[in-house]
């Protein structure tokens, strides 16, 4: 944490989100909500279902709109989305009109890019994901993991400095889920993108992060943020072993549990 | 994944020299068979009219419409003349009705201000039978193609704007958010994620909208018309001439299955991205 950078990255700050509904009226789905990502930092959201996890990455996005307190990047208030924030939703949504290639450079390709530097960065984008031999093929003809490692493709083809993923691995079985979470964590080890990384898996958020935000529900809020002090390069089955580990999975299990209680 | 080269069980079994007949006759034969039904009513109709079942001057013989057929076809090109007005009122009627429709459609699945002034219209045309309002436009156009064109382009537009709208509607919100965090602008997400999300349904629409162009054109040139497949068809009733009249039936049903054969293979092309395609 000492050599996060002075100015933070991201800045949440104070954020609500207020949803009117025809049926229940008001509904408060985020409250204050505040913390700051540095440059670099992988931080991880989890939270009982119904926290706003969600809802809060899509704020950062750009993609739905605060309806009190701000998010700055870099400084600057957010204004809509922006390439540079790149985004990976929790369901396949890669365009399956598209093929594999297409669906990489689908970024490039709307700031006009010309055809022979697109083809170029699908290349490259798709050898750094291991589809390489899958170019010309429909989404419909891949496996899910498949399909998640191209829209991770998608996304790293705008070249953005922040990572959005939202349950990016959700819908994978536990074997594929953990070949991706290890991409991803080589991938970062890397490049040190600042990462918010919303999980239903306290495994993966403790595995792969600096930091992971603990969300309570009614109304969402951040309840606790927990360091995760593991050492790095992590491996994924090292960091298993590591006796740290189990210590803070339990905790954050904990904490976890005692709001879903509460909130049942 | 795809399957490299053939793998199947018919490929095992009989490997690629030893196949007794040519690929193209199979598929002839398979063509055929596919499509018996229809050679069985054909069949049945020439046999029961060898064997005096049916009296020629209601139902003539197959064989005798299929003469005739040939005749007006390619010895004096008289079916072809009809066949060419009726295809051309149908067509012009048809592309106005799929240019507005599918615009149309567009505005109403993306701004509600549209979408509320539209729909109600919608509601209240769409279940009229757009042949009620034939003889007014005739009145108002004539009897002339431009009556003809109006009433095909009336009865088409409503398919087309209805699925189109629905298809615009229903297109996946997370399709759009994802097009936006990759940097599109708004017209940008219209042309590469509304449109080709929604083209299945447009094209439902257009199928539709093909089998109600071949009814409405047949049905006004029966009314009034000077020339055209319908034309024909009454004009043969009228002078008791059942041969030219059943082969003017089976034209109009023959160019129907033949528009709408082509139409299902264009959208098995075009949606080969889709999981299961219904074309």
């Amino acid at each position: 944490m000492e050599e996060r950078a002075d100015t933070p990255h991201i800045v949440i700050s104070h954020v609500t989100k207020r949803y009117v509904t025809a049926q229940r009226g008001e509904l408060l789905a985020l409250r204050d909500v505040s913390f700051e990502a540095g440059r670099g930092e992988f931080i991880s959201i989890v939270g009982p279902s119904g926290c706003g996890k969600s809802t809060l990455l899509y704020i950062v996005a750009g993609l739905l709109e605060a309806s009190g307190g701000s998010v700055t990047v870099d400084g600057r208030p957010i204004d809509g989305p922006s390439p540079d924030r790149g985004v990976v939703l929790q369901n396949f949504s890669i365009f399956p009109w598209r093929r594999v290639a297409d669906n990489v450079v689908y970024g490039p390709q709307m700031r006009g890019v010309p055809k022979a530097e697109r083809r170029r960065l699908a290349r490259k984008y798709l050898e750094l994901v291991g589809l390489d031999d899958f170019a010309d093929y429909y989404p419909r003809e891949l496996s899910g993991g498949m399909k998640q490692r191209v829209a991770i493709a998608q996304m790293l083809a705008c070249n953005p400095s922040t990572f959005l993923m939202d349950e990016p691995f959700g819908a994978l079985d536990a074997l594929t889920r953990e070949v991706l979470q290890d991409q991803l964590l080589q991938l970062w080890e890397r490049d040190r993108k600042t990462v918010l990384f919303v999980t239903h898996s306290i495994d993966e958020a403790v595995l792969l992060s600096d930091r992971v935000v603990i969300m309570g529900t009614k109304p969402g809020r951040v309840k606790q943020i927990v360091p995760i002090n593991l050492p790095r390069p992590r491996q994924l089955a090292e960091i298993r072993a590591h006796p740290d580990f189990s210590t803070l999975r339990n905790f954050i299990w904990a904490s976890i549990r005692e709001e879903s209680l509460e909130a049942a | 994944m795809k399957p490299q080269g053939t793998t199947g069980i018919a490929g095992r079994i009989v490997p690629g020299e030893a196949r007794p007949f040519s690929p193209a006759l199979m598929r002839a034969v398979r063509a055929v068979l596919r499509y018996y039904p229809v050679a069985l009513i054909f069949v049945l109709w020439e046999i029961c009219s060898r064997l005096g079942f049916l009296d020629p001057i209601f139902v003539p013989a197959l064989s005798e419409v299929l003469k005739t057929l040939y005749e007006e076809l390619f010895v004096t090109h008289e079916l072809l003349v009809h066949m060419g007005f009726s295809f051309a009122r149908a067509g012009i009627g048809f592309a106005l009705a799929a240019t507005v429709g599918i615009t149309v459609g567009i505005f109403m699945g993306r701004f509600r201000p549209v979408e509320n002034f539209v729909d109600p219209l919608i509601s209240a045309l769409f279940p009229t039978p757009k042949l009620a309002i034939f003889p007014l436009m005739m009145v108002f156009l004539g009897i002339g193609d431009a009556s003809k064109i109006a009433l095909i382009f009336l009865g088409c537009f409503f398919p087309i704007v209805i699925s189109t709208y629905t298809g615009v509607k229903n297109v996946d919100k997370y399709f759009i958010w994802n097009a936006r965090t990759k940097g599109a602008n708004h017209r940008q997400v219209l042309w590469t994620v509304v449109f080709p999300a929604a083209m299945p349904f447009v094209f439902a629409g257009l199928r539709v909208a093909t089998s109600t162009a071949f009814l409405l054109i047949v049905a006004s040139e029966l009314i009034a018309a000077n020339e055209g497949l319908g034309y024909l068809i009454i004009y043969a009733q009228r002078t008791f001439n059942p041969t030219l009249m059943f082969s003017g039936v089976l034209m109009v049903a023959c160019m129907g299955f033949i528009v709408d054969r082509l139409l299902l293979a264009l959208g098995r092309w075009l949606f080969a991205w889709q999981d299961k395609n219904g074309f």
